[in-house]
């Protein structure tokens, strides 16, 4: 049983890889914290002294297996920050050069999706429209201008691991750059109203060639 | 002159002013609204598991519907369950007998905010007739969704046509809650403050009052700019303001900030109650001291004011600036320290202890390690901004957020409730009963959410009526079996639950018998008879030591009542 879906970006495998990451810090944690909740349930019986039992932890020293509790957990939330900050600035607060532009605009209960004409600019006359279907090259950074047209949506595409709520009267542009090839979903990640079950499109990933294909056929339109 | 006479039924449940009936009354009523959380979640988890046809006791669920009991039993397991149980309940019929004194410091405020509180119950009911139906734009009510078909948006309303609605009545009842709420939490801080016994300094009082006085001030730190923000979005529903409406000059994602920086201390104000109580417990049942009193009340401030400071973390992908949710990953990530120094100080209050696992107990650490190894380890995921690109509104996130609600509410609620139950109703429940409440709940609550973790990380989002258009992703034979996995332990849950329905008016009839202090505890409460009469006490108790003298090596006992010299 696989625990992610497919992930079709090297950003996507790096959040992967990030979330084991934690787990494993977690997990670390989850282990030393599980002996200290089984160890007094287990030897409970055993019998201990009134100057034993009577611990009041009323001093820095007392208390410092607490304080080193802390800090191995204090080490464990640095080291998953270093891991993440990275990842973080390379998705959201950077923006490559686009090899192509889209827009992708979230409307109850569909996605309209706007490509460029055969000028290759966004937004002009030339452009055209496409519903619920987003064909993007394999291989190229592609950036998306998210906005909402009614309510907030959210972009979602679970195996490019990318999310990004849709807002009414604001443009965000985010990028993806995706490593294989095929159909995959955009989900819709914030609820929308009554049909915001039925606000699925699709994105299909296509070699360079039949990309422009695809693209061709879409301006003969 | 006799003041203890007798009341009769009317008397006790509608006009009384003893905080121990008004006690009472909250807790019937979250009862009675936890029935409609409980049922709501059953229809629509019936529905993602075995379709939304011929649901038993409720029939044919259609997408809308499906939206309105999600946010309405969102809405009513925090406001209307939560809230009363551990704020209102614990802080009623506890602070009084635990600080010693006869009643709260302002009777007639309590009774009334009681009855606010009943009737933002029935506003909230009510919209369920409003010819629009309940709201169901999620317990979060973002907008413009939640504004968006009156109003401005729609010319075909007019006032009274917007103010008939469920999203007009949804706010109007989280508002009356919040005054009933801010009614009670004022009393109790008050009382706490002035009404204490002789010798009951500060750092003598029982950390449950400490931690009920900290979760009401937090909750009035940060309820302000939501009511403010409440405010605006009714105006903008009934006259049509725009506040929110980004074409005219407003904004979508301001309502977000107000709801947050409400929203995420409110989990809190939950919790700690919640938590007070199971350290009571883990004391007494350990027969060993609290471990590091001071530092737990420390941690829990420290908690607290980060809490203030933390509420972005649900808007990591909503469009805020990259950069500031860099800060708040990190203070979220950091909240983890405080936490593990009070998770630490329970432990270590366990620790070497001549453990008795009476029912309260069990209930108490199941709380602790469900909340500590699901709840708020998987805060760690989600704090990290990264990984909630991706876990952002996915069953993860739900599956997290009960991991923290649940045991808070129900499993610390339970905890509690087994505890001080003699007390309150002069009366024993049934242990091997308990028992079996126990291991039922515990055991379908993690039946239940494990397999909605692993959703969430197969990318299955919140809030969808059924996820048929998702195919290739969501519609394997494996996930229908984690949904159905789910949706059968709930159902086991809930029936779990009338095993407690039927213990609890069993005993409160016919139970054996209560002493004082049948769970030979330290605090004031145990002093007194069981249940206290009007007016508590009788003399008045002096207050000589702290409340966790166990096991004290100058003492015969292995517990030492903190009014004995
Ligand atoms: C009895 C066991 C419970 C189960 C099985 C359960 C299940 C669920 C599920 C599956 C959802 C998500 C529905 C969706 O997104 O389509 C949900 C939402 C929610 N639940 Fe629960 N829940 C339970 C108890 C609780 C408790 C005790 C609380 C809080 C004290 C709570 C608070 C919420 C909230 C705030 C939401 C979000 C509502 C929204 O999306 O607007 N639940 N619950
Ligand atoms: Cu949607
Ligand atoms: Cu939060």
């Amino acid at each position: 049983m696989n625990i992610f879906p497919e992930s079709i970006s090297q950003i996507g495998s790096e959040m992967d890889k990030l979330f084991w990451i934690i787990t494993a810090v977690v997990g670390i944690a989850t282990v030393i914290t599980l002996f200290l909740f089984i160890y007094p349930i287990v030897t409970r019986k055993r019998n201990k002294t009134k100057e034993e039992m009577y611990m009041v932890g009323n001093s820095h020293g007392k208390r410092k297996w607490i304080y080193i509790g802390m800090i191995l957990l204090f080490l464990g939330d640095m080291y998953i920050l270093l891991k993440e900050h990275p990842i973080w600035e390379s998705v959201e607060q950077t923006l490559p050069d686009p090899d192509f532009k889209i827009a992708i605009i979230g409307k109850q209960w569909m996605w309209n999706i706007i490509y460029p004409g055969p000028d290759g600019k966004l937004y002009t006359d030339d452009d055209i429209m496409a519903y619920n279907e987003l064909h993007v090259p394999v291989n190229k950074v592609v950036h998306m201008d998210i906005k909402a047209l009614d309510v907030v949506h959210s972009v979602f595409l679970p195996q490019a691991r990318f999310k990004q709520d849709a807002l009414p009267g604001r443009t965000i542009t985010r990028w993806i750059k995706l490593n294989k090839t095929g159909e995959y979903d955009i989900s819709c990640a914030e609820i929308c109203g009554t049909g915001h079950s039925i606000m699925r499109g699709t994105m299909y990933v296509e070699d360079f060639n039949t990309w422009k294909k695809t693209m061709a056929n879409i301006y003969k339109k | 002159m006799d003041t203890h006479k007798k009341h009769g039924f009317w008397h006790r449940y509608f006009f009384s002013l003893d905080h121990k009936d008004i006690g009472f009354q909250y807790l019937l009523t979250a009862m009675f609204m936890a029935a409609f959380g409980g049922f709501f979640v059953y229809v629509f988890r019936y529905n993602l598991a075995f379709g939304p046809n011929d649901i038993p006791l409720y029939g044919d669920l259609a997408a809308k519907q499906y939206n309105q009991l999600v946010t309405n039993h969102g809405a009513i397991m925090i406001f209307w369950v939560g809230m009363p149980i551990l704020l209102a309940v614990i802080g009623n019929f506890l602070i009084p007998i635990m600080i010693g004194t006869d009643d709260m410091a302002f009777p007639t405020l309590n009774k009334i905010s009681y009855w606010v509180f009943l009737l933002s119950c029935f506003v909230l009911l009510a919209g369920f007739m409003m010819p629009t139906g309940a709201f169901g734009g999620g317990w979060t009510m973002y907008p413009p969704l939640s504004v968006s078909d009156f109003g401005y948006n729609n010319p075909n309303t007019t006032f009274w046509t917007n103010f008939f609605t469920g999203n007009t009545f949804f706010l109007l009842a989280v508002a009356l809650e919040f005054i009933s709420m801010l009614m009670g939490g004022i009393n109790f801080v008050v009382t706490t403050l002035n009404k204490r016994a002789k010798g009951m300094s500060l750092m003598r009082l029982p950390l449950v009052v400490w931690m009920v006085n900290i979760a009401n001030l937090l909750f009035m730190f940060s309820v302000g700019p939501l009511i403010a923000g409440a405010f605006m979005l009714l105006m903008d529903i009934l006259v049509g303001t725009g506040f929110f409406d980004a074409y005219r000059g407003g904004d979508p994602i301001l309502w977000q900030h107000l709801f947050w920086f409400f929203g995420h201390p409110e989990v809190y104000v939950l919790l700690l109650p919640s938590i007070g109580a199971v350290g009571e417990i883990i004391s007494t049942f350990s027969r060993k001291p609290l471990f590091g009193y001071k530092m737990v009340i420390l941690m829990v401030i420290i908690a607290a004011i980060l809490s203030l400071v933390v509420w972005a973390h649900h808007q990591f992908v909503s469009g805020i600036d990259p950069g500031a949710a860099n800060i708040f990953s990190l203070l979220t990530i950091i909240i983890s320290i405080p936490f593990a120094g009070m998770v630490l100080s329970y432990l270590g209050t366990l620790w070497k202890g001549n453990i008795r696992f009476e029912t309260p107990m069990l209930w108490a650490l199941g709380m602790l390690a469900t909340f500590t190894f699901f709840g708020g380890f998987t805060g760690l995921h989600l704090g990290s901004n990264v990984f909630d690109i991706y876990a952002h509104d996915t069953y993860f996130v739900i599956a997290h957020f009960h991991y923290t609600l649940f045991p808070t509410v129900f499993l610390g609620g339970f905890a509690a409730f087994y505890y001080w139950f003699p007390k309150f109703s002069g009366r024993m429940m049934n242990k091997t009963l308990g028992l079996i409440h126990f291991w039922g709940t515990f055991i379908f609550f993690n039946s239940i959410f494990i397999p909605l973790f692993w959703l969430g990380l197969q990318g299955q989002h919140r809030r969808i009526y059924n996820y048929s258009a998702w195919n290739d992703l969501l519609m394997q034979p494996e996930h229908i079996m984690a949904r159905q996995i789910a949706t059968v332990s709930l159902i086991f849950l809930l029936l779990f639950q009338f095993v407690f329905l039927f213990n609890f008016f069993y005993s409160i009839k016919k139970g054996k018998k209560a002493s004082k202090n049948p769970w030979e505890a330290n605090t004031l409460e145990w002093q007194t008879d069981s249940p206290p009469p009007h007016g508590n006490f009788d003399p008045y108790p002096v207050v000589q030591r702290w409340p966790y003298d166990y096991n004290h090596p100058e003492k015969e006992l292995d517990y030492c009542p903190q009014s004995e010299i």
